[in-house]
């Protein structure tokens, strides 16, 4: 077990973090996909509203390769199609039947039959159990090819954004499903399985001290696979890694040895302004109405699934996504403040050093106030400062407006870990992280045409 | 507080769309910072922003360089009083000294604000809060008689040439301030330079014109005769250590008391508004170079090789221009090794053009702005260090 130490990235003293117990909630009426929030991919419906599906028949598959399919978390009724601006799919709502759900059985592979299954063998199951998914390649987070082997699968067992699930809550008791998914993923790319927990986590690390391979101590986002690799990797030809979410491995080690599509999800529920912190075991794509009540809300909150840095903003209707596990309520903050240039700020959230809340101990309200207005960069280098993978995001975003791909691409865009700590601290409020997710989407729609 | 939302809501309209102060908009969008926070909410990830703004940035150096400036009142009143020969009272020096330098503020506001706000207007870029803290140091940095009409010009030329020519702040490579000052420097070297011009003569008239041309600590520190240190010749003149410490000698309105630079420097680095590298690495340039040529003194050299190198540090503008000229983020390098070495060379070329170059006593002046234009330079090397450092990700 190797010790990393990432010293840049920043430590929220967040308000809203969830207790440590874990509410089991009902089967909800209705659970839903959301095609839209899986990046790169291109999808093709396979089913129509009103159409009847199983707990793992499939929704819809990536134009890109058919083989990337997509499975219902649910047995029922197709509810709705709800479409977009350019008829982008947003969400396919499934009416759940009551019990017995239908469900698609798939063939389970037993931890024996693990030892001996060929690689392409397993792929095909993975990909006909509709968990390509869970796999996602750097620097693009998009799914990989499945022929290729990648020079390393990363598993970070957490994410030190907050506030999502604790591994000490989602592992209890999955030891052995965790123990057999990294015996799956050794078939996929022998020797290359990358296993990481947070240095802070000691319970885990206790626990699932030996698979670990990394403890990382650091802020957020150190955990995070792309800042891991960055600093694992020795050479250029490791850029393509791959890496799976803790939770992700679980369910896809569920779907192989159970021969059953997964749908248990562990989703933390926080931030200052959510009536009950908590976590819960949810069905995956339940609503959000489920895990937070309305009534009991004050009007202004904002709802962000997956997380403040990453995550995206939701009515109370809508759903969680395939990859999010974190649902975050927050105060919308859109009120102007009196004074606010002038404010000592004793609690006021701030990188800088600016503000008293420097010497305040306690944990603060964030909000999702922009606290400022778009001004040219000042080369404060704050975005500089906290950049976990030490890029220089002010000259990365110049080069990007002059359109100087070499120069950006030179000065390690690719790398970037897509935290969002960038834009955060930037007194000037340019959207340096949102460009750069922008033109590594682009800078890879752009090589998947190319004929290579 | 809701008076002032509600007055602020009633003008808006004015300023916005088709009113007809449409084109003034950044103005109303400025006026209405000092007030209130803007209310704006982010659209996507990520969802919280820090509550440091470019506004609180700035202004924090504005509070920083308010005791130069009150310092800069009372002493502009106390070179005059005792040039004149006046009782040494303390209102009546600062209402004196006030009366010198608010016009000199106010026309370096007026000024370094309208152009920005014709600037901002044709280019519909909103107001950069940097022109207040131009528009402030601006004026420290003159000497206590400068003509109202000569400020006016600096400041335009500063404002106009130093930064909007290249695009506004961000896009700037020479401190505004500086090139204002530069500017005057060159083109008014009568009003600008000399024994004369650092003292305000009061009751105009009534005293002799000799009285109130005491040389600055810097004219007598070249001219110190062979047979003295340096420090023996100030100290005859009156300006001992402590002295030039807190900055009671005639001197640019705002830039003598070393003390009140080095609070000031000490708390934006705290703070982290200013770097601490470009400060230490001034420092350490003028100390390092300081010594450097006490070696080279001796027999029959000149008396300043051999001046303690702390004196540089004291006497005339370097403590100003290290605490809050240098430190300027935006026509300095941006990476922190570059940063070291910027602030190195400031250091070593301030004491050097001092030392060797009698016709510009000040040199930190021009130092900056000689290491501004080198500025990208040394951030374009340090860049293409560190991207040879890095695993290509291509
Ligand atoms: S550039 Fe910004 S978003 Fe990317 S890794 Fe650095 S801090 Fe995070
Ligand atoms: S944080 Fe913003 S203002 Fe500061 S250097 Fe980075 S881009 Fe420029």
């Amino acid at each position: 077990m190797q010790k990393l130490t990432i010293k840049k990235g920043y430590r929220f003293r967040m308000a809203g973090a969830p207790a440590d117990d874990l509410i089991v909630l009902p089967a909800p009426a209705r659970v839903a996909v959301l095609p839209e929030r899986v990046p790169h991919i291109k999808p093709r419906l396979l089913v129509k509203k009103g159409d009847q599906v199983q707990i793992g028949s499939p929704l819809f598959e990536d134009k890109r390769n058919p083989r990337f399919k997509f499975l219902s978390p649910g047995g029922g009724t197709i509810h709705d199609i709800s479409f977009g601006p350019r008829r982008v799919i947003q969400a396919i709502v499934i009416d759940r039947k009551e019990t017995p759900e239908p469900e698609t059985r798939f063939q389970a592979v037993t931890e024996n039959q693990l030892a001996q299954i060929e690689r392409q063998e397993l792929v095909d199951r993975i990909l006909d159990g509709g968990m390509w998914w869970a796999f996602r390649e750097l620097p693009f987070r998009d799914l990989p090819a499945p022929d290729g082997e990648p020079p390393f699968i990363l598993i970070s067992l957490n994410a030190k954004e907050p506030f999502q699930p604790s591994p000490a809550v989602y592992l209890k008791d999955q030891e052995q499903l965790l123990a057999y998914g990294l015996k799956a993923l050794n078939v996929l790319a022998p020797g290359k399985v990358r296993v990481f927990a947070d240095a802070s986590e000691s319970s885990v690390i206790e626990k699932a001290g030996q698979w670990l391979t990394h403890v990382v101590s650091g802020n957020y986002p150190c955990d995070d696979p792309a800042t891991v690799l960055y600093r694992i990797k020795s050479d250029a030809s490791q850029n393509r890694a791959w890496f799976v979410a803790g939770q992700d491995l679980l369910a896809l080690a569920h779907l192989l040895r159970e021969g059953r599509y997964p749908i248990r999800r562990v989703v933390a529920v926080a931030g200052s302004a959510a009536p009950d912190r908590r976590h819960c075991h949810i069905r995956l794509g339940a609503p959000l109405s489920q895990m937070v009540e309305d009534a009991r809300l004050h009007g202004g909150e904002r709802f962000v699934v997956g997380g403040l840095f990453r995550g995206y903003s939701s009515d109370s209707d809508g759903y969680v996504g395939f990859y999010e596990t974190a649902v975050n309520v927050v105060p919308e903050g859109g009120e102007p403040e009196f004074l606010a240039l002038f404010n000592p700020g004793v609690s006021r959230p701030s990188y800088s050093r600016t503000f008293l809340s420097r010497l305040n101990p306690k944990a603060l309200v964030y909000n999702c106030n922009m606290h400022g207005d778009l001004r040219a960069c000042i080369a404060c280098m704050h975005c500089a400062d906290v950049c976990p993978v030490d890029l220089l995001p002010q000259m990365i975003y110049k080069s990007i407006l002059a359109e100087e791909v070499e120069e950006y691409l030179e000065l390690g865009l690719l790398d970037c870990v897509e935290c969002g700590l960038c834009s955060y601290v930037c007194p000037s409020k340019i959207e340096l992280s949102r460009t750069f997710i922008a033109t590594k989407a682009a800078y890879a729609k752009e090589q998947a045409v190319k004929p290579d | 507080m809701k008076a002032i939302r509600q007055f602020f809501e009633n003008q808006r309209r004015h300023f916005e769309g088709n009113g007809p102060l449409a084109p003034l908009e950044p103005f109303y969008e400025a006026m209405e910072r000092v007030f209130f926070g803007t209310g704006q909410v982010t659209g996507q990830a990520p969802h919280a922003r820090d509550s440091l703004t470019v506004q609180r940035y700035m202004m924090l150096v504005i509070v920083m360089l308010l005791p130069c400036l009150f310092f800069g009142m009372y002493n502009v009143g106390l070179q005059s009083f005792k040039a004149a020969g006046h009782p040494l009272d303390f209102w009546p020096m600062m209402v004196f000294g006030a009366k010198i330098v608010l016009p000199l503020v106010i026309i370096s506001y007026l000024f370094g604000f309208g152009w920005e706000i014709v600037f901002s207007a044709i280019r519909k870029h909103p107001i950069s809060e940097g022109v207040f803290v131009t528009a402030m140091l601006f004026p420290l940095t003159l000497p206590p008689t400068t003509p109202w009409w000569q400020a006016a010009l600096g400041i335009s030329f500063g404002v106009v040439l130093g930064k909007e020519v290249f695009g506004g702040t961000g896009r700037n490579f020479l401190n505004p301030a500086l090139t204002g000052r530069a500017f005057l420097y060159f083109a008014y070297p009568i009003q600008m330079s000399g024994d004369a011009v650092w003292t305000a003569v009061y009751n105009h008239g009534a005293q002799a014109v000799d009285a109130v041309t005491a040389a600055t600590p810097l004219a007598l520190a070249t001219t110190a005769p062979a047979s003295q240190t340096v420090e023996q010749t100030l100290a005859a003149a009156g300006y001992d250590f402590s002295t030039l410490f807190l900055g009671f000698y005639p001197d640019s309105i705002g830039a003598s008391s070393a003390l009140l630079c080095l609070i000031g420097a000490v708390v934006l680095m705290i703070i982290g508004v200013a770097s601490y590298r470009i400060i230490l690495g001034d420092i350490i340039g003028v100390l390092a170079l300081g010594y450097v040529l006490n070696l080279f003194a001796g027999e029959g050299s000149a008396p300043y090789l051999g001046m303690n190198p702390f004196y540089h540090l004291i006497i005339g503008g370097t403590a100003f221009g290290i605490a809050f000229m240098t430190t300027d983020p935006v026509s300095a390098p941006d990476t922190h090794a570059a940063r070291w070495i910027y602030g190195f060379f400031i250091g070593a070329l301030t004491v050097l053009i001092r030392v060797f170059n009698p016709a510009f006593p000040e040199g930190i002046m021009l130092a900056i702005l000689f290491m501004n234009v080198f500025a990208p330079l040394l951030d374009h090397l340090v860049i293409r260090l560190r991207i040879r450092k890095r695993i290509p990700n291509i």
